[in-house]
C-alpha cells in the first residue's frame, strides 16, 4: 500500500514538475478559458450571468474546454520519445499510473478554476459570497468525475491522429449529467437558498465512484493496447 | 445450413416483419379508438413506447458486446457492437422525432427541456458520437478498443443521465390511461418492433463482417500482445 502511494506521489510530482518547468499547459489553458468567458460575456451582454444557473453554466463551458486540453497535454508527455514504454516497463502498477495522471490533471484543473472563476465572477457580477464553500464543494466533486473520464479517454486517444478533437467528442456527452446536475444544484443554492445535500449531490458522488472505478479497471487494457 | 436456405429464411423473416408492421399500422389507424383529449396524435404513443424500450435493449447489446471485446479482443464483438449502435441511433432518432411531434401537439412547441425529451436527446448524442468517432481512427484495433471502452462508459452513463434529467421541471405525462383496445394495440406493436430491431441488427452485423473481410482480408484474430504487470502474471 505504502509502495503504491509512493509510486503515485512520484509520478504525480514528475508530471507537475514537467509542467512547472515548461508551463506550457496551464498558461495555454488559462488563456483559452478566459477567452471563452470573455466571448460568452460579450455575446450574452451585461448582467446575463448574474444568476446562479447562467454563471455556473458559463464557467462549466470554460472548465470543459480547458479540461480537455489539460488531459490531452498530460498524456501527450508520455508519448514523446516513447516515455510511456519506459513507464510500462517500470515495476509500477497500472492503477498507480492512472491515479497519478488523475491527480496531476485535477491539480491543473483546480488551478484553472482558481484563475478563471474570479474572472467569470467579475465579468458577470455573480455574487459568490452567498455560499462560496458550497460552490467549491460542488465544483470539486464534479471535476473529479470529469477528470476520471478525461484521463481514461486521453490515454485512449493520445496515439490517434485527431487526439484533441476526438477526446472532446468522447468526453463531452458522457459528462453532460455532471454539468446538468452541478448547474441545477448551484442554481438552487444561489437563487433559492436550498442546501446542496440531497439527490443532486448523490448523483455527482455516484458519477465519481462509478467512473473512478471503471477507469481504474479499464486503464490497464487501454495503456497496453 | 446452406446459403440458399439461409437466404430463404432471411427473406421470409423480413416478409413476415413487414407484413406484421402493415397489420399493426392498420390496427392502430382503423381499429384502435381515438383518444378524446389528444386526438389522432395520441396514436404516436403506440410507436413511441416500443421504440423507446427497444432503444434501451440495443444499447445494452452495445454494452455487452463492448465488454466481450475488451475480454476477448475478437473483431466479431466489435462488429456486433457497431451493428447495435447503428440501430440504437436509428431508434433513438425515431423516439426523439415522435416525442417532438407529440410535444408540438400537446404543448405547442417542437422542443421543451422536459426530462424525458432531454434524456432521449442525450442518449441519442451518446450513441451518435459512438458512430462518428469510428472513421477518424485509422487503426482498426485501436478503433475497436476506443469504441469498446466508450460503449461501456456510455451505457454506464445512461442511469445517471436518467437521474440527472429528473432535476429538470417536468410537463411530460407520467402515465397514460389506456382502454383495453388501446392496450392490445400497444402490445401488438412490440412484436414487429422486436422483429425489426433483431432483423436490422443482424443485417447490419452481416454488412459489418463483409466490410471487414473486404477492408482487412489478411487480418487474423490474434490477441494483442500484453506486457506483464509488475509483480504478477498478465
Amino acid at each position: 500500500m505504502n509502495r503504491a502511494i509512493r509510486h503515485i506521489a512520484l509520478l504525480t510530482l514528475k508530471d507537475l514538475r514537467i509542467e512547472a518547468r515548461g508551463r506550457q499547459t496551464i498558461g495555454l489553458v488559462v488563456v483559452l478559458a478566459i477567452l471563452i468567458v470573455v466571448v460568452l460575456a460579450l455575446g450574452l451582454g451585461p448582467g446575463s450571468g448574474s444568476s446562479g444557473l447562467s454563471a455556473t453554466a458559463i464557467l462549466w463551458v470554460a472548465y470543459l474546454f480547458g479540461g480537455v486540453l489539460i488531459f490531452e497535454k498530460t498524456m501527450a508527455v508520455e508519448r514523446y520519445d516513447d516515455a510511456l514504454a519506459g513507464l510500462l516497463l517500470a515495476p509500477i502498477d497500472r492503477g498507480s499510473i492512472f491515479a497519478a495522471k488523475l491527480i496531476a490533471n485535477l491539480v491543473l484543473m483546480f488551478t484553472l478554476a482558481l484563475v478563471v472563476t474570479p474572472v467569470g465572477i467579475m465579468f458577470f457580477q455573480f455574487d459568490l459570497s452567498v455560499a462560496p464553500g458550497g460552490f467549491a464543494l460542488v465544483m470539486a466533486i464534479s471535476m473529479i468525475g470529469y477528470a476520471a473520464i478525461g484521463t481514461l479517454f486521453a490515454a485512449l486517444t493520445s496515439s490517434t491522429r485527431l487526439a484533441g478533437g476526438l477526446l472532446a467528442m468522447l468526453v463531452f456527452p458522457v459528462t453532460l449529467p455532471v454539468v446538468l446536475v452541478s448547474t441545477r444544484v448551484l442554481a438552487n443554492l444561489f437563487e433559492h437558498n436550498v442546501s446542496i445535500g440531497g439527490s443532486g449531490l448523490a448523483i455527482l458522488i455516484a458519477f465519481d465512484v462509478m467512473f473512478l472505478t471503471a477507469s481504474w479497471l479499464v486503464f490497464e487494457i487501454v495503456l497496453e493496447a | 445450413m446452406d446459403s440458399a436456405t439461409s437466404k430463404l429464411i432471411f427473406r421470409l423473416y423480413w416478409l413476415l416483419t413487414f407484413g406484421l408492421l402493415v397489420a399493426v399500422t392498420a390496427m392502430m389507424a382503423f381499429w384502435t379508438p381515438r383518444e378524446e383529449t389528444m386526438g389522432d396524435v395520441q396514436k404516436i404513443f403506440y410507436i413511441h413506447l416500443p421504440t423507446a424500450i427497444s432503444t434501451f435493449v440495443v444499447c445494452f447489446v452495445v454494452f455487452v458486446a463492448s465488454v466481450m471485446y475488451l475480454l476477448q479482443r475478437r473483431s466479431w464483438w466489435d462488429d456486433v457492437a457497431l451493428a447495435a449502435a447503428k440501430v440504437a441511433v436509428l431508434l433513438a432518432s425515431i423516439v426523439l422525432l415522435t416525442g417532438m411531434i407529440w410535444g408540438r401537439s400537446a404543448w405547442g412547441h417542437w422542443w421543451t427541456w422536459s426530462p424525458r425529451l432531454t434524456f432521449s436527446l442525450i442518449l441519442w448524442l451518446l450513441y451518435v458520437v459512438y458512430l462518428m468517432i469510428r472513421p477518424s481512427i485509422e487503426s482498426s484495433q485501436r478503433r475497436a478498443l476506443i469504441c469498446a471502452v466508450y460503449g461501456v462508459i456510455a451505457f454506464m452513463d445512461v442511469p445517471l443521465v436518467y437521474l440527472s434529467v429528473k432535476l429538470l421541471p417536468d410537463i411530460h405525462p407520467s402515465s397514460i390511461q389506456l382502454s383495453p383496445d388501446m392496450r392490445t394495440t400497444l402490445l401488438a406493436w412490440f412484436v414487429p418492433m422486436t422483429m425489426l430491431v433483431v432483423g436490422l441488427t443482424f443485417t447490419s452485423f452481416k454488412i459489418n463482417r463483409l466490410h471487414r473481410a473486404i477492408s482487412e482480408p489478411m487480418e487474423e484474430e490474434v490477441e494483442e500482445p500484453r506486457l506483464v504487470p509488475a509483480g504478477g502474471s498478465a
